[in-house]
């Protein structure tokens, strides 16, 4: 009997077009950052704060993936950063199909760095590459520190963790060194960085790790 | 015209699913259990919603809960803690539940013993908003740090719930939410969906959550007794 791994061909197949897309937007000296989290995280709110901190050191441009609406990509141009919005139509994920297309459709020859906003999910999007350089999570205080106990995958598969909405800790049960611990021991190499994009604490620190991977 | 097949493969998942829904709730109703699916993002607030919701109901109801996750036990840990009867479903990395997953849970739960039984589904607004489980009532919670626009952004989460729970009321003061463009982008996608601002927290708002939920199931055990 024939069996069909229908799950593995798919990944293996989206694995390798992600490992080119990476390998041609490096050569095209572009840095593409997937950012994932669940809804409402602050993921606009967070790339907003950054775009315009960063506008006048880096080129930015912003894939905003929905499955339906444009409120972000709106948001995101008002900073002034080049973007476009993607609809998933239904589907809860980006693959790297979509982010190439993405990707050509947003024009990226004259930036340095391109952030594709993913749907908001903690689970889905953590099985895809885009063909990133970096994936880059967000956990929001107000959805609690056992988090990375639920969706282990999501916290493994991260270069880099942003704590955010960090001026509302004191609302919140939120056990930081707990969540740290949690999530170091999925991942030991992640970066790890508490901020809050309303008040700008610890945007520094992520501001300067992203300049950092910028090729 | 082309003589090519064509497969619209998720169309049909769904429409078994949906035919297999409509028979799971036919059995559970044999059963007379009324069944909840609940669900919501990650960290919206579901356990803590439920915990607070079984320890007003359980001196009336005799409850179930069936709590979906990745993977962890924490939840229903917390869960056993009210002495409410639980199991632990794992996905095994899917990102909702189906029904042959629901059925499955529900024999592990076995329910004849029970009237009301919930399923923690996994958190997402995104994929178990297209698969019926069966369940009598979808709840969902929209939690106030999320943030007012998610209506815009998932819609079919708020076309197919019968109720809307709004939770963390008692964190408003720090966040920038909007009750009325809530309501205005909900209206848009389903007039019927009554909104229920709660703080699973603190207990506000509570009462008119617990009053919804008593009447469906009351109402609910009265016709289903009377089937024999």
């Amino acid at each position: 009997m024939k069996v069909v791994e229908l799950h593995k061909s798919v990944t293996e197949s989206n694995d390798r077009d992600a490992n080119d897309l990476r390998k041609e937007l490096k050569e095209r000296k572009v840095c593409l950052v997937n950012l994932m989290s669940s809804p409402g995280a602050g993921k606009t709110t967070l790339l907003a704060k950054t775009v315009t901190d960063l506008k006048d050191q880096l080129k930015i441009g912003v894939i905003e993936a929905d499955i339906a609406s444009d409120v972000d990509a709106i948001k995101i141009s008002n900073q002034g950063a080049k973007s476009i919005q993607v609809h998933t139509d239904g589907m809860c994920h980006m693959d790297a199909g979509m982010t190439k297309r993405g990707v050509d459709e947003l024009g990226v020859d004259e930036l340095d760095l391109v952030f594709l906003e993913n749907v908001g999910n903690l689970i889905c999007p953590a099985e895809f590459d885009t063909g990133a350089h970096k994936n880059v999570m967000i956990l929001s205080v107000p959805e609690g520190d056992d988090k990375p106990l639920k969706y282990p995958l999501m916290f493994e598969r991260a270069d880099a963790l942003l704590l955010t909405k960090m001026d509302t800790i004191k609302f919140f049960n939120f056990d930081l060194e707990k969540c740290i611990d949690q999530v170091k021991k999925l991942n030991p190499n992640i970066n790890i960085f508490p901020v809050s994009a309303k008040t700008g604490d610890g945007m520094d620190k992520w501001e300067a790790y992203l300049k950092s991977t910028i090729f | 015209m082309s003589s090519i097949k064509v497969m619209d493969v998720k169309a049909e998942i769904i429409s078994d699913n949906d035919k297999e829904a409509a028979a799971l709730r036919e059995e559970v109703r044999k059963n007379k259990v009324f069944f909840v699916n609940l669900m919501a993002s990650p960290g919206a607030g579901k356990t803590t919603t439920l915990v607070r919701t079984i320890n007003s109901l359980k001196s009336k109801y005799r409850i179930g809960v069936m709590e979906a996750d990745v993977d962890s036990l924490v939840d229903a840990k917390t869960i056993e803690e009210t002495g409410a009867k639980v199991v632990q479903l794992h996905t095994g990395g899917a990102c909702h539940m189906d029904v042959a997953m629901t059925k499955s849970g529900l024999d592990l739960l076995d329910c004849k013993d029970l009237d009301l039984v919930f399923l923690e589904n996994v958190g997402n607004l995104v994929c178990p908003a297209e698969f019926d489980v069966g369940a009598n009532k979808r709840v969902m919670i929209l939690s106030v740090p999320e943030g007012d626009d998610k209506a815009l952004k998932y819609p079919l989460m708020f076309e197919v719930s019968d109720l809307l729970l709004v939770n963390k009321i008692d964190c408003l003061e720090v966040f920038d939410f909007n009750f009325d463009a809530l309501k205005e982008n909900v209206s848009k996608l389903n007039k019927n969906l009554e909104i229920i601002p709660v703080s699973s927290l603190t207990g506000e708002g509570f009462d008119k959550w617990i009053d919804w939920l008593d009447k469906e199931v009351d109402s609910f055990l009265k016709d289903a007794r009377k089937d024999r």
